[in-house]
């Protein structure tokens, strides 16, 4: 998931607690092999090695690709979970080496959503292209073992992936799960904001660790794939609370890829927010 | 580009439920946690056995989290205490009278009573701040400031203190150092050292066995700590300290009765013709003026699933031979998901301060010589039942009732004559009623 993953529950009986732990570290695992583009035995790694040839995907695999469809169409382009293929020529690792145009412009016919040809249950990628869903996955991983979390414990559970996070419900007492946002200078001990979480999730878009310096201007990890380019403007991160980790982590991405509009697009969408600029 | 399409969050929250399976959207309940004050206030009530101090205490200890583990404190407290307490002097065997610490009235002991000054009453205020926040990456600072009045003593102190984290933070070093400066004006004025009571006077004149109006005291605290988890259950604390006071060190209350060396009992007088005054003879107390004291103080607590036992163990030992230990402990026992009950003992022993006399014999006076109880060989037991609930708002209140009994001892070397066989010391039990409530605003 790219980063610690944790379960935090208020269930005393360790029995009790270890189920819940269980069933969220299988369905984390389950979801990373799965849908991880590190992997050479996935459906991903499937897909991306067609080399033109049409593939049939499973159920859950169809569901994301149906979503990533539309999030495409209602982001203008924005959002294209094909544009992994740009991270050739951009390295995010927080140096200032930047590409040459024509570097990126030679990527460029292998970027765009608009080019794959998915017909539900079959995907047919150009030669060349990549997906990945990196983008999606472990808001999604959040939700799944969240709702998992939920069937097997009526108690409060929060299942947090690498910062990305959804609640069963509010603890003990109703009291909400108090959450810190990370600052984007201090690191975790110093949280910029603390959220209080009686339900729902909260997902987090931003360039903490990942970003790229273009004449001392720090560009953001998040690239705009329609031109190659890192998106000008955009916010150091985004949080954004919605009904489940999905959504929040959809609406946050979005935010971003807004750039400098990442606010009007946020205060449009009527969801609690938190955006962090330099 | 941004707001073209107003419907764009709806869209996404329908194609996140149809990815999801969910059925209806759910509902998001967030908020930003503002910085809230955690108060835990507390009213306490002491009560000495036949008569003696009272003390009714009202209490907040006010923290605010201000975020990045800055947080701020404020602790006040009004006390009022009414009574009487021992001045020091023998029971006697026929009626005796003192003259008040003002020196301007007197007053009466039954025959074979331990005499209380009753003239005790006072209001006393509180007031400490303090301020905590991260340094550099693995220390924490705090600072403080604290004041307290009362009509005959004033108190003002700061302290300072840096701790680190080591070892992954299951080891914690503190150090800390205390200044405080405290300014004592008694009524009626400072008594000289061992000066004789001597008898009322008028409004217009002054106590001829009186000093200055007020002197001062200042302490200087150090200490030097190590907290260290050991296992996931266990944590151990080990303290020491170091305390330097220096100063006017005396009660200026507290007196001593002057007795026959060969039969211990109390030298009479009488007063002047026409003037009220004491019926023996009665010197104010003298101690050193200073006073230096070192602490080891060790503290273990562990969790057997959910019950968590509190061991404590305090040596102390000071430049006036007064060494003392203390066993404490607590265990606190969760009764289902909201209540608890606490149980807590503690026994306290102590060795007489070099100058503590039973009473002083006729003659050559000593340098130093002090009948407080308190310096004496001494020992306390307390035993207490606390009780907290936590509600559904996740506030807690709570009540304590404890017990508490103090005997002092005269060592045999300071009683003279035929005192061994009729020692009468102040002892006295006590009890402590306490409510709390913590909550947030």
């Amino acid at each position: 998931m790219g980063g610690p993953c944790e379960v935090l529950t208020e269930i005393v009986d360790e029995a009790a607690a270890r189920k819940v732990v269980d069933v969220v570290a299988a369905c984390a695992w389950r979801i990373e092999g799965k849908f991880s583009r590190y992997r050479t035995d996935n459906i991903v790694a499937r897909i991306n090695a067609s080399a033109g040839a049409p593939v049939e995907v499973d159920e859950e695999t169809a569901n994301l690709f149906d979503f990533a469809a539309l999030m495409h169409r209602l982001s203008d382009g924005l959002f294209d979970i094909s544009s992994g293929v740009l991270r050739r020529a951009w390295t995010f690792d927080g140096g200032d080496r930047t590409p040459a145009p024509a570097e990126i412009d030679a990527l460029l016919p292998l970027v765009g959503w608009s080019k794959v040809r998915w017909e539900r249950p079959v995907i047919t990628l150009c030669p060349g292209m990549q997906i990945d869903f990196g983008g999606i996955g472990k808001e999604y991983a959040v939700d799944q073992a969240t709702q998992l979390a939920a069937q097997v414990s009526g108690a409060a559970v929060l299942v947090n992936f690498g910062g990305d996070l959804a609640v069963t419900c509010a603890r003990d007492g109703g009291q909400p799960w108090r959450v810190g946002i990370e600052s984007i200078d201090a690191g975790p001990r110093r949280p910029a904001r603390l959220v209080d979480l009686a339900a729902g999730a909260l997902a987090t878009s931003g360039d903490t660790y990942r970003f790229v310096k273009v004449g001392g201007e720090r560009m953001p990890h998040i690239l705009d794939p329609r031109d190659g380019r890192p998106i000008r403007g955009a916010p150091r991160s985004v949080t954004v609370a919605a009904s489940t980790c999905t959504h929040a982590g959809m609406l946050a991405t979005l935010a971003m890829l807004r750039g400098e509009h990442a606010e009007e697009f946020l205060a449009n969408e009527d969801v609690r927010h938190w955006v962090q600029r330099a | 580009m941004a707001n073209k399409d107003p419907g764009i969050g709806a869209a996404v929250a329908a194609a996140t439920c149809s990815l999801l399976g969910t059925a209806t959207p759910g509902v998001s309940v967030a908020a930003d946690a503002e910085p809230k004050w955690d108060i835990e206030s507390a009213f306490l009530y002491y009560g000495e056995s036949d008569g003696r101090v009272k003390d009714l205490s009202l209490s907040a200890l006010a923290t605010r989290d201000f975020g990045d583990e800055r947080k701020l404190g404020l602790d006040l407290s009004v006390d009022s205490l009414t009574g009487a307490s021992p001045s020091g002097a023998i029971a006697n065997s026929s009626a005796q009278t003192f003259t008040s610490p003002s020196g301007r009235d007197t007053y009466s002991t039954p025959a074979g009573e331990i005499p209380l000054d009753n003239t005790f009453l006072d209001t006393r205020f509180a007031l400490n701040g303090s301020w905590s926040q991260p340094f550099a990456r693995l220390y924490t600072v705090n600072a403080g400031l604290g004041f307290s009045s009362e009509y005959d003593y004033q108190h003002i102190g700061a302290n300072f203190g840096l701790t680190r984290d080591f070892n992954q933070r299951n080891t914690t070093l503190s150090a800390a150092l205390a200044y405080a400066q405290d300014t004592i004006k008694p009524v009626g004025g400072l008594p000289l050292p061992l000066a004789q009571m001597t008898d009322a006077v008028d409004d217009e004149q002054s106590p001829g066995n009186r000093g200055d109006n007020s002197d001062s005291k200042n302490v200087l605290d150090v200490l030097l700590g190590v907290t260290q988890v050991i296992g996931r259950h266990t944590l151990l604390r080990v303290n020491l300290s170091y305390s330097d006071s220096s100063g006017y060190l005396t009660d200026p209350y507290k007196i001593l009765s002057v007795v026959d060396p060969v039969t211990g009992d109390l030298i009479g007088r009488t007063p002047a013709p026409g003037a009220s005054g004491p019926t023996g003879v009665y010197r104010f107390e003298s101690r050193p003026d200073s006073r230096r004291k070192e602490a080891l103080y060790a503290e273990l607590r562990h969790d057997f699933s959910g019950k968590v036992l509190q061991l404590g163990y305090r040596y102390s030992t000071d430049d006036w031979d007064v060494d003392s230990h203390t066993l404490e402990s607590r265990l606190r026992l969760p009764i289902g998901g909201s209540s608890y009950f606490e149980p807590h003992v503690r026994y306290y022993q102590q060795t007489a301060a070099s100058f503590y006399r039973y009473s002083l014999a006729n003659g050559a006076l000593p340098e130093f010589a002090s009948a407080d109880a308190r310096l004496s060989e001494m020992s306390a037991v307390t035993m207490g039942l606390k009780y907290g609930h936590v509600n559904a708002g996740g506030n807690e209140w709570n009540t304590r009732l404890e017990f508490y009994r103090q005997t002092a001892k005269a060592p045999n070397e300071v009683l003279i004559g035929n005192q061994p066989g009729n020692t009468q010391m102040p002892d006295f039990d006590a009890v402590i009623l306490q409510f709390g409530y913590h909550f947030k605003l």
